[in-house]
């Protein structure tokens, strides 16, 4: 990994630059996003108008521990909960898919390499790497294991490389966020 | 005339209207970022820095903390514009224990 991460230039101007290989690697992990927040559409909805004001069946949460982490519950109370979700689960899986779909955009669209966030596409990118990190950090189990045997993971474990991006993606969000801060 | 915050005097209406309030809170995540969960409540609430940041500290040692309070539907748009940005965050009546 060689960018230097964000860094400020102006009043309303957060650039990085990334190889390559990272510009790679960030547009692939913010499509399995993509992807994997469109496994929840809902296909089966049987009122169309329902549907189009965004109300959907679901109203259990999602089986699949990231999606589940993406799409968390609102309420303690599975009730309460369940009805929450039915009314607002389709805006939020919609506006999470638009941070990915944004970030994906701006480094797509960056063939040199050079992302140039405003204040609102910075805060979209946020967004999006920190659904990234909660998606890796389910599969990396950061709930229960310490980061010291994170640290110790063997060189051929698969999970190391995982591990290795996760952290890079933390530092890349801390570096944004501490320019985002420098201003306020 | 005082200036209070109003956080208070959401409360204070709330008291002499006779509802409840309701309470968003934030809990403990270890994959969000301490300088991430600071920023998203600067963001979406308008918290000073420190404010924002003696609010991160309480959920980081004490594994959560309450970040707004108000009307059942101003709770529910907070906690979903929480979850929007990956903050681990539920909402309920104040007068349930925490």
């Amino acid at each position: 990994m060689t960018s230097e991460g964000f860094k400020r230039h102006g009043s309303n101007s957060y650039i990085a630059e990334f190889a390559e290989n990272e510009r790679e690697i960030l547009i692939n992990l913010a499509e399995q996003i993509i992807e994997l927040l469109a496994e929840r559409i809902d296909h089966g909805h049987e009122d169309p108008l329902a549907a189009m004001v965004g109300i959907t069946s679901h109203d259990s949460p999602p089986e699949d521990e990231v999606l589940h982490r993406l799409l968390p519950n609102a309420y303690q109370d599975q009730a309460d909960s369940a009805e929450f979700r039915r009314y607002t689960e389709s805006t939020l899986r919609n506006k999470k898919q638009a941070h990915a779909m944004a970030m994906r955009m701006y480094l797509k669209s960056a063939e040199d390499g050079v992302i140039d966030l405003d204040h609102d596409g910075a805060n979209a990118w946020l967004g999006a790497v920190n659904d990234i990190r909660l998606a890796l950090g389910v599969r990396l189990n950061v709930q229960e294991r310490t980061q010291g045997e994170l640290e110790l993971l063997a060189p051929d474990d698969p999970l190391r490389g995982v591990y290795i991006v996760y952290g890079w993606l933390g530092w890349l969000q801390e570096g944004l966020i501490e320019a985002l801060m420098d201003d306020s | 005339m005082v200036k209070t915050d109003t956080h208070i005097e959401e409360q204070i209406r709330a008291i002499f209207s006779g509802d409840t309030p309701w309470v968003t809170i934030v809990w403990d995540d270890p994959v969000n970022l301490m300088t991430y969960v600071t920023y998203v409540l600067m963001e979406l609430f308008g918290f000073s820095k420190a404010k924002a940041h003696e609010l991160m500290m309480k959920v980081h040692t004490e594994g959560k903390a309450v970040v707004s309070t108000g009307s059942r539907e101003e709770m529910e748009h907070d906690v979903a514009r929480l979850h929007e940005y990956g903050l681990w965050a539920t909402l309920q009546r104040g007068d349930q224990a925490l």
